[in-house]
């Protein structure tokens, strides 16, 4: 279809339709013919490699671009796979830089898509116009089919600027459906219009009526949009003193219909401190919460910025500037924490004192159920000294002093979830006014956990697993990063927060870019906009135009490739400079840790933690359920070793089935080795799966927080036991080890040398219990640093009273690439640590030359202090 | 080693040798595609890597022949972009269309050449398929592949050599794609389903690796 036209009208644009089929097109083009009543819009085919063959072709896509294109550009639709992937190719073909940039890769449907583009073509729309009335094609078709909500369009400054045509005639649709229909209209009376948080509060009151809603600004023509949505009411533009039409539809349309406008009449209820809402105190939001001050900024952002930032000034052509506070490119819908996650308390009173205390003590069992299971994949994915800040949210739940003001509040009137948040308002309150700024950061903590109780209380379910996009907060919690999936979360941008947080440390543990600090305008960012995000520069691109969005993507495939090529190299053995080979494994809690592990390049499992079996379960899994996941780890890990520790727990972490005094001091206490002894039952039942494991596969059986030689002497007993039990002799790869935790061991190598494999080195409770100092514990965090030469001595001592056994480390220290040659220099031939660390390990040690490393070694364990080795090791490397 | 650069002779080699194992191969790839995908690899290659030799023939035979690495490799590119019909298609041509820009207006590469201009079409297909590590793609055979290539060149290797190692990491790294589940592509769609079935872009790949191993490196 390339009639000749009138040499002095301006050139259209063209249309490119790329399909595997070539009847495909061509039918889709007698379609959209029939709408174009013969006007003269070139519209060429790139479908087939023949008449018959399904395919496409890249060099044929690229002929039809410059046929098509007349000056005004081409707008290329397309079918699905290779399709896109050829149309791409295309364009880096097309040499002329001016015809490239002149083309647009149009995400519509492609019949629709085509029909719409051809009407708009011929109306001499241009280029981004018949893009954006494409993909406005499929608008339609939602509404119709009531389903408009689900899935938010791509909001770049492109498309939001949509033709509203299509989308009038849904709301036709729409208002024809069965039941009552009725109209209403009101008069936008905020002050800066329905921006984000009215519009928030809109949405979230429309979702709770039965009845499908929808708005047209009738000062604009702009709409019909659902009013459940908030990325589509963010697009009507509403100003103040527009007038918004109202339709609403459904069994309960009249309800309905004076809900929303009584809304309206009240503003949207925008003023905070209105009557009928709680005072201050008692009102909390889910990432953080807003003091006073901060809302004055976010109406000074308001100004600055305007009510709906993809049409703001600067918005979609250059980013913002935040605090880089982990490293990676995140592209994404926003999805926001702020305001529509924020939790109302109602301000009730207490009818039954007694039942209201006993719903706070099941809620915060519940949570602390929650936060045991957060912990166990934050160990997983940073190691356990940064999930350590869970510890502290445990505690804060027992707080004596907490649970008695809460009680205090409840006895003498108040309901529980009013109780409880201003009781954790109070506290956050204490915190927030200390003088030293790390205390006055718990404050944060503090909150984390209390919106966790009071979601329980109120029965809001938490959405964090069902983020997905770019998630935009106040402030992170570390219980919200566990529960991300960090598929879905492309990254995290925080209004404030700082890079050492405990939320963003996580979030790089799990691979989620993100940045700090970035204003509280970003919280008026709607729902849906299309952000960009690099978490190395600290650039937030919102709404970004094509050639931004590229430039982000272009960032994000570099990284991807560096990724690639170092994980590539990771599969191979690291050897030093000079041809000594160290073992790299991985350390895993779960069936998904094994299947990055093996993605990871690991030699073998170093570390597996069997208590992810045990944790969070009523009764203990038996021998056939141990063995089937112990043989599904070593399947998924292609065959590579495993090396199962048996059962390493204590009083800090109680089972439900496995009686445990109440010690005054657990990590002092029946824990480990020593617990698994005063229950032989339970220990007889592990070590017969791993010996029946161990005949399918090679097995290293590794005992943990051993202390005496008669310990050991016991637990291998009991091991020859289980041998003899299930009958087939001993397992011809199976190797016995413990782990070396405390210092006394570690000064008794030689004694249990005569009677083990290996010893693997748990650096974290060994420097611990070297330096009698918690790291859990701020107070004393700084002293437990596993950099001191004392545990440096210790390590030494080990792999010099080793002899033939392999000696490991499987600590934290493993993962850190500082301490990578200096722990080759002292004798460890096994590293093992979280998978994501493996490829620089790896790297680390190709780097490392044995003899340097010795020399190193020597100098590090005879330093003054853990600041000494550093040093030294930076000077080294 | 002057003897073991990569002159055009040798590329027109080892991209002869691939078409004949994609050929020989064409029955395995479309059954493996059957499992997870559109049941065509075997088809669409062999299409394609037919066409190329017939380009190649073509090209000698008219007498305009190709003298240089970077035209060689970039009319292979132009040829199974046009020929091959699904996503391999765009990802096969944009690897060999990127080699041949690496490659240059030269007569041979040099060893370290050769593994520049193979990583230089891993970028691309990366950046192409935009696929990671792990998804169950070419680049799980491929990747591997240029690591060992680059990797025992750095170690002193000869060509012969290291290709010999890249072919046996692009094999490790098809069979690795078994376990995995894929994320890219039509295989995509059966989600935990293929779990369980070899990728057939990258045994395609591991033969492509393994007719260099086999041409390239050693005067025949």
């Amino acid at each position: 279809m390339s009639e000749a036209r009138p040499v002095s009208a301006a050139p259209l644009v063209g249309i490119v339709l790329v399909s595997h089929s070539a009847a495909l097109a061509k039918a889709a083009l007698a379609l959209a013919g029939e709408m174009l009543h013969s006007k003269p819009v070139r519209i060429e085919l790139a479908a087939g490699l023949d008449e018959r063959t399904f395919g496409t072709d890249a060099v044929q896509i690229l002929e039809a671009i410059q046929a098509a294109d007349d000056g005004a550009g081409v707008v290329v639709l397309m079918d699905l796979g290779s399709a896109v992937l050829s149309a791409e190719l295309a364009l880096e073909l097309l040499d002329d830089e001016a015809a490239r940039e002149r083309v647009l890769l149009c995400p519509a449907p492609m019949v629709e898509g085509l029909v719409v583009a051809a009407v708009a073509a011929a109306g001499g729309a241009t280029r981004n116009e018949v893009c954006a009335g494409a993909v406005g094609a499929l608008e339609g078709k939602r509404s119709q089919l009531g389903v408009a909500e689900i899935e938010p369009l791509r909001e770049s400054g492109q498309l939001v600027a949509a033709e509203p045509g299509p989308s009038r005639e849904s709301g036709q649709s729409v208002a024809a459906e069965p039941g009552p229909s009725l109209e209403g209209t009101f008069v936008v009376s905020n002050e800066h219009g329905l921006h984000a948080r009215p519009a928030a509060k809109l949405v979230q009151e429309v979702r709770s009526l039965d009845a499908v809603v929808m708005l047209r600004n009738l000062s604009t023509g702009a709409g019909p949009v659902p009013a459940s949505s908030l990325s589509r009411v963010a697009t009507l533009g509403a100003l103040r003193d527009h007038e918004i039409q109202v339709s609403v539809t459904g069994s309960h349309a009249r309800e309905a219909l004076d809900h929303v406008l009584a809304l309206a009449g009240r503003a949207f209820d925008e003023d905070a401190d209105s009557p009928g809402t709680p005072a201050r105190g008692g009102r909390m939001a889910a990432g953080g919460h807003e003091p006073e001050a901060d809302d004055s900024d976010r109406t000074e952002a308001d100004d600055s910025e305007g009510t709906t930032p993809p049409d703001g000034p600067d918005w979609g052509t250059k980013p913002t500037s935040a605090r880089p506070a982990a490293p990676g490119i995140g592209i994404g819908p926003v999805w926001k924490a702020g305001p529509l996650a924020a939790l109302a308390v109602p301000d009730a009173t207490t009818e039954n004192a007694a039942a209201d205390w006993r719903r706070v003590r099941r809620a915060i069992a519940d949570v602390r159920r929650e936060i045991r299971r957060s912990q166990a994949l934050a160990v997983r994915d940073v190691g356990e000294g940064d999930a350590a800040i869970f510890d502290a949210h445990l505690l804060l739940l027992d707080d004596g002093d907490v649970l008695d003001d809460v009680h205090s509040r409840i006895d003498s009137g108040q309901a529980a979830a009013p109780a409880w948040a201003t009781t954790i308002a109070r506290v956050e309150g204490d915190f927030s006014a200390l003088s030293d700024p790390y205390l006055r950061a718990r404050a944060g903590d503090v909150r984390a956990v209390g919106d966790q109780v009071l979601r329980v209380l109120l029965g809001i379910p938490d959405v964090t697993a069902a983020v997905s996009g770019v998630f935009v907060a106040s402030d992170l919690t570390p219980a919200q990063v566990a529960g991300f999936d960090a598929e879905k979360v492309k990254a995290v941008i925080l209004a404030h927060g700082t890079p050492t947080s405990h939320g963003a440390i996580l979030a790089r543990g799990k691979g989620i870019p993100v940045v700090v600090g970035a204003g509280t305008s970003v919280l008026d960012i709607p729902d849906g906009t299309l952000v960009a995000v690099d978490g190395a520069s600290g650039e937030v691109a919102v709404a970004p135009d094509d050639e931004l969005l590229e430039r982000f993507r272009a960032r994000g495939r570099e990284l991807a490739l560096a990724r690639i090529t170092a994980l590539a190299r990771s599969s191979t053995p690291a050897v030093t400079k000079d041809g000594t080979h160290v073992v790299v494994g991985a350390n895993l809690g779960s069936q998904e840790d094994a299947t990055l592990a093996a993605k990871s390049g690991a030699d073998l499992a170093g570390l597996v933690r069997t208590e992810f079996l045990f944790l969070g379960r009523s009764q203990a899994p038996d021998v056939d359920e141990q063995e089937a996941v112990y043989l599904a780890l070593a399947e998924t890990l292609g065959g590579r070793r495993l090396t199962l520790r048996t059962l390493d727990v204590g009083g800090d972490k109680p089972l439900d089935y496995l009686p445990m005094p109440l010690e005054a001091n657990p990590f002092l206490g029946l824990r480990g080795l020593r617990l698994s002894l005063a229950n032989p039952g339970l220990l007889a039942d592990q070590l017969l799966a791993c010996v029946r494991t161990a005949h399918a596969t090679p097995v290293s059986l590794m005992f943990p927080m051993v202390s005496t030689v008669a310990e050991l002497a016991e637990a291998r007993r009991l091991l020859a036991d289980a041998v003899v039990l299930e009958g087939r002799g001993t397992p011809p790869g199976l190797l016995v080890g413990i782990m070396v935790e405390v210092p006394a061991t570690a000064l008794k190598t030689e004694a249990f040398a005569r009677h083990v494999d290996f010893f693997s080195i748990g650096t974290n409770d060994l420097t611990q219990y070297t330096l009698a100092a918690e790291r859990g514990n701020d107070a004393v965090a700084e002293v437990a640093d596993p950099y001191d030469p004392g545990v440096l001595r210790l390590i030494q001592t080990v792999c010099d009273g080793a002899g033939t056994a392999l000696v490991a480390v499987c600590g934290e220290l493993a993962a850190d690439t500082r301490a990578t040659s200096l722990l080759v220099g002292l004798g460890v031939r096994e590293l093992s640590m979280t998978s994501s660390a493996i490829p620089e390990v790896k790297e680390a040690i190709r780097t490392t030359d044995l003899s340097e490393a010795r020399h190193l070694a020597a100098q590090a364990v005879t330093a003054v202090g853990p600041e000494a080795v550093k040093a030294l090791l930076t000077g080294h490397s | 080693m002057t003897d073991t650069s990569v002159d055009v002779e040798a590329l027109d080699r080892w991209i002869r040798r691939f078409a004949e194992e994609v050929s020989k191969n064409k029955d395995l790839l479309t059954d493996l595609d059957s499992a997870i995908g559109d049941a065509d690899h075997g088809s669409n290659m062999d299409r394609g890597m037919s066409a190329t030799v017939a380009a190649l023939d073509e090209a000698s035979s008219q007498g305009r022949p190709l003298t240089t690495a970077g035209a060689l490799l970039k009319t292979v590119g132009m040829t199974v972009v046009s020929s091959i019909g699904g996503a391999s298609g765009p990802l096969y041509g944009t690897l060999f269309l990127r080699m041949g820009t690496s490659a240059g207006d030269v007569e041979a590469l040099d060893d370290a050449g050769f593994s520049a201009a193979l990583t230089a079409g891993l970028a691309g297909v990366v950046a192409r398929g935009k696929a990671e590590l792990g998804d169950k793609t070419m680049c799980d055979a491929l990747a591997p592949a240029c690591a060992a290539l680059d990797a025992s060149l750095a170690g002193g290797a000869g060509l012969s050599e290291a290709l010999a190692v890249a072919a046996t990491s692009a094999d490790t790294g098809r069979d690795a794609t078994i376990p995995m589940l894929a994320r890219k592509g039509r295989a995509s769609y059966l989600g935990e389903r293929s779990i369980g079935h070899q990728d057939p872009g990258a045994t395609s790949v591991a033969l492509l690796v393994n007719a260099a191993a086999a041409t390239l490196g050693s005067r025949p």
